[in-house]
């Protein structure tokens, strides 16, 4: 049984495809339908101090959409047989970055040190928390080096761990972290992804190349002639005709960029 | 300071633990850096962590990427690479990459991720870059492991670096592992139009009545015009044009009348000076493009 064993082989191709075209819907769809089994597959981890269930569904997730991109119907593979080795990966690298024990040298140890005195510093000088970059700043480390620093010291929480309310014991944090299945509102996590995933090329257009370049195609909205699209712009047809080419020419040049200087040019 | 060298060389590292690859990743950038040259780690997130700790102070002078959702189709890998390295030699005459690729669970994907290799010697032959491309050789079936040692000149194993003597040319590999493509029955025709600014209006239209997403409407539109203006400019002119689903993708077969050309690497190499770059943006664009001579003509068909 799979988790899309409800829709026909057609159907679950059409939704993979359609989500891997950016179709929201559908990814949404797929999403729901494999949810389970993602909960699932998180479950099989071991629980430990330094990971949440909540973030290996979400690594899950991610996961998934990655094998909605590379997912070839035509190979016969049922979509899930394919994409559980991605979820599951997905969440192996959550675990292996997050779970290696962290053992921080002397000099690690001396680094850490002088972060926290910097943070203390500027939280005495501005009453608020220092951004990464200006720690960055005022220590002269690398934002890397620091987020890394301050990952792994931040205080781990039990699954386990007893949540106290009004100094009574009221429940573990695994049983205060909902259930995806139930109640999860795993669209916030899709939308994160999706948010930092999708750029379309039109971003790189400014608004009037935005506009011609949908009203002309019929890009969600009633397709119009260049000379409709040159009547509400108040210029002329063979000037909307301008500006979609030189849109269709930046778009191009966008993705076509040589990566070394060309020789003789400036 | 000199640029270490002119051209591409793109070598292999086969290794049995993270150690070794750490190690010896770790020397390999490091005297990348000594030289002056910039260095890039793409691996994913728990490789990263682990490089960068091995190279403490000299990480502030390496770039790193996460490659974890960047293994999607081959030359969209390419793209993604093409970026990080442009950057890097903006900063740098030269740069050395440590680079993991990531294949998947599907003997069927296989030849394609080998065929990815294979071209990345072509796509990037022009660049000032060391690629170390990293395999660990415990979780790799054996048809991967003996792909690495055709599609690098060079693979370090056990330490060592030796030529390798399955290395293939590029264009024979690739020419190898690719199916005979025939016209698809189940498309349909569309009249033929004079000049690429009538057919993206009417494939426009096909577009928006499959219910296409807007942003990969405009998608296929810029790769499709690519494949209409080299049909018109090089091969004698369009004869057909077909479109519709097929296997659940939108299609899109141009015909010309020209005698076409048999290069599998088309579309496949990096922008470069004397090198047309319409085929690899409309790659970028793009689920697959395939070239094949039919009885109808020479066909290019755009998959979306």
């Amino acid at each position: 049984m799979t988790p899309v064993a409800r829709l026909s082989p057609d159907e679950e191709r059409d939704l993979v495809v359609a989500a891997e075209l950016g179709d929201h819907e559908a990814r949404r769809r797929l999403v729901e339908a494999c949810l389970p089994a993602i909960v699932a597959l998180a479950g099989t981890f071991r629980r430990t101090s330094r990971i949440e269930r909540r973030e290996l569904v979400q690594e899950g997730i991610a996961g998934l959409l990655l094998a909605t991109r590379r997912f070839d119907p035509s190979l016969g593979t049922p979509f899930w047989a394919y994409a559980s080795y991605w979820v599951r990966k997905a969440m192996q690298e959550l675990v292996a970055d997050l779970a290696r024990p962290v053992a921080l040298s002397d000099r690690a140890v001396r680094v850490l040190a002088t972060v926290r005195a910097a943070r203390a510093d500027h939280l005495r000088q501005h009453g608020a928390e220092p951004t990464t970059e200006e720690l960055s700043r005022s220590t002269g480390l690398p934002q890397a080096q620091i987020e890394r620093l301050q990952a792994a010291e931040r205080t781990p929480h039990s699954l386990e761990e007893r949540v106290d309310q009004d100094g009574v014991a009221v429940a573990t944090v695994g049983e205060r972290i909902a259930d995806p299945q139930a109640e999860w509102a795993f669209d916030d996590v899709l939308d994160d992804i999706e948010v930092g995933e999708v750029r379309a090329l039109t971003d790189l257009l400014d608004d009037r190349e935005r506009l011609v370049i949908r009203q002309h195609f019929g890009l969600d909205e009633p397709a119009q002639t260049l000379r409709g699209i040159a009547t509400g712009l108040g210029v002329t047809a063979e000037r909307v005709r301008q500006i979609e080419a030189g849109a269709l020419a930046k778009l191009r040049a966008s993705l076509a960029r040589p990566a070394v200087a060309v020789p003789n040019e400036t | 300071m000199e640029p270490q060298g002119t051209a591409l060389r793109h070598d292999a590292l086969v290794y049995d633990s993270g150690d070794e690859w750490v190690e010896l990743g770790a020397a390999f950038l490091r005297r990348g850096l000594e030289a002056g040259e910039g260095g890039v780690v793409a691996h994913t997130r728990q490789g990263l962590s682990l490089m960068r700790e091995a190279l403490g102070a000299d990480a502030s002078e390496v770039r790193f990427v996460d490659v974890s959702a960047a293994y999607t189709r081959p030359v969209r890998t390419l793209a993604s690479y093409h970026a990080v390295y442009a950057e890097q030699l903006r900063r740098t005459p030269s740069l050395r990459a440590v680079a993991d690729v990531q294949f998947g669970p599907d003997p069927g994907e296989w030849d394609l991720w080998t065929g990815y290799e294979a071209a990345f010697n072509r796509s990037f032959s022009h660049l000032p870059a060391w690629v170390l491309c990293t395999y660990a050789t415990g979780s790799l079936p054996e048809a991967v492991r003996e792909g690495v040692w055709r599609t690098h000149p060079g693979v370090v194993s056990g330490g060592t670096w030796t030529r390798s003597a399955l290395f293939e040319e590029p264009e024979r590999l690739l020419r190898g592992s690719s199916a005979a493509r025939r016209p698809m029955q189940v498309l349909r025709p569309l009249p033929v139009v004079d000049g690429v600014e009538q057919f993206r209006e009417l494939l426009a239209r096909e577009l928006v009545a499959e219910r296409m997403p807007s942003a990969r409407v405009l998608d296929m539109l810029l790769a499709t015009s690519e494949v209409f203006v080299n049909a018109e400019q090089h091969g004698g002119g369009v004869v057909s044009i077909r479109v519709g689903r097929a296997d659940g993708r939108f299609a899109c077969e141009i015909v010309d009348r020209g005698a076409g050309f048999d290069d599998p690497l088309a579309g496949y190499l990096a922008p470069r000076p004397g090198v047309g770059a319409g085929l690899w943006v409309a790659r970028q664009l793009t689920w697959c493009i395939d070239f094949f001579t039919s009885a109808d003509g020479f066909t290019a068909r755009i998959v979306m």
